[in-house]
């Protein structure tokens, strides 16, 4: 039976609420509640975005989102290192690895429901006003989560298997 | 003794988090940011342990222990594979690489060390 994006979007956005509570509650000892998705736009700060694919009967990509003052919290805290001594490229390693074990989450649990699939190497996107677009025959979905102090905005898109 | 590990992970922020575990233990760190040359720096370097990520550019995790357990020299050195993914196939295949263990990302420091501590002996360093 053919896999629908409509099955691997439902799958992953299920599976994100426990890839995230995990990787937050073991990497920073903070709790994760989901919420509707929060327009980060409207902080006026700069945003990150770390994004990684998954390739095979699930075919998509997750996209990361977070304001780059929560992006140096996090990556202050995984490093132990003070916020002001860390430069643009720590905090999007930083982010790359947050978003690299999101998504590994995922793809573990997608693989061990049936749909086995690869990652891609993550990457990251700076800037104030972007987001990820459907294209046909593609389908979208977003997401917020309360992660501590900070929010995520997470955007899915699926892909038909190639 | 002091023991030399050597971490191969395209990530800055792992290598130093793994950096960070070890840092009350008697340990020298060198590192590498792919397959090819995390190669290099164990064939020139000959590390007591290797901390092996899977999914890098360039070349992977698993190329990388191939190539390391064909070469007479190195085929000895123990592996600790580091994985975002832990999926029932993924582990299955991992654990048939020849590897001494392997952590599940994300990982608690303690997890890591206790995981090491079983494949090297490790010192805990004299207060100053």
């Amino acid at each position: 039976m053919q896999t629908t994006n409509v099955q691997v979007i439902g799958e992953v956005c299920e599976l994100l609420n426990s890839g995230i509570s995990e990787v937050f509650s073991t990497m920073f000892s903070q709790s994760v509640e989901a919420i509707s998705p929060p327009d980060l736009r409207l902080t006026q700060e700069v945003l990150i975005a770390g994004s990684v694919g998954f390739v095979g009967e699930a075919n998509g990509v997750v996209y990361v989102h977070l304001t780059e003052s929560f992006a140096k919290s996090l990556a202050s805290g995984m490093l132990q290192m003070p916020e002001n001594e860390l430069d643009d490229e720590m905090v999007n390693d930083a982010v790359a690895e947050i978003s690299n074990m999101i998504v590994g989450s995922v793809k573990s649990n997608l693989c061990d429901r049936g749909f086995p699939c690869v990652l891609t190497i993550p990457s990251i996107v700076r800037g104030r006003d972007f987001g990820a677009e459907a294209s046909a025959g593609s389908e979208r979905a977003s997401l917020g989560f309360q992660c501590g102090p900070g929010q995520l905005f997470v955007e899915v898109l699926a892909r038909p298997p190639q | 003794m002091s023991k030399k590990i050597l971490t191969v992970d395209d990530s800055r922020t792992i290598r130093m988090i793994i950096r960070r575990a070890f840092k009350a233990h008697d340990c020298t760190f060198v590192e590498a940011g792919n397959g090819e040359e995390g190669l290099a720096v164990a064939a020139k370097e000959k590390p007591d342990l290797i901390i092996l990520d899977i999914t890098m550019p360039v070349m992977d995790g698993a190329t990388m222990l191939g190539r390391l357990r064909q070469d007479p020299d190195l085929k000895g050195i123990p592996v600790i594979m580091l994985t975002a993914e832990s999926g029932q196939d993924n582990v299955a295949r991992i654990a048939g690489l020849g590897i001494s263990d392997y952590v599940v990302k994300p990982f608690k420091d303690d997890v890591l060390l206790e995981k090491a501590s079983k494949v090297i002996p490790l010192a805990l360093l004299q207060a100053a």
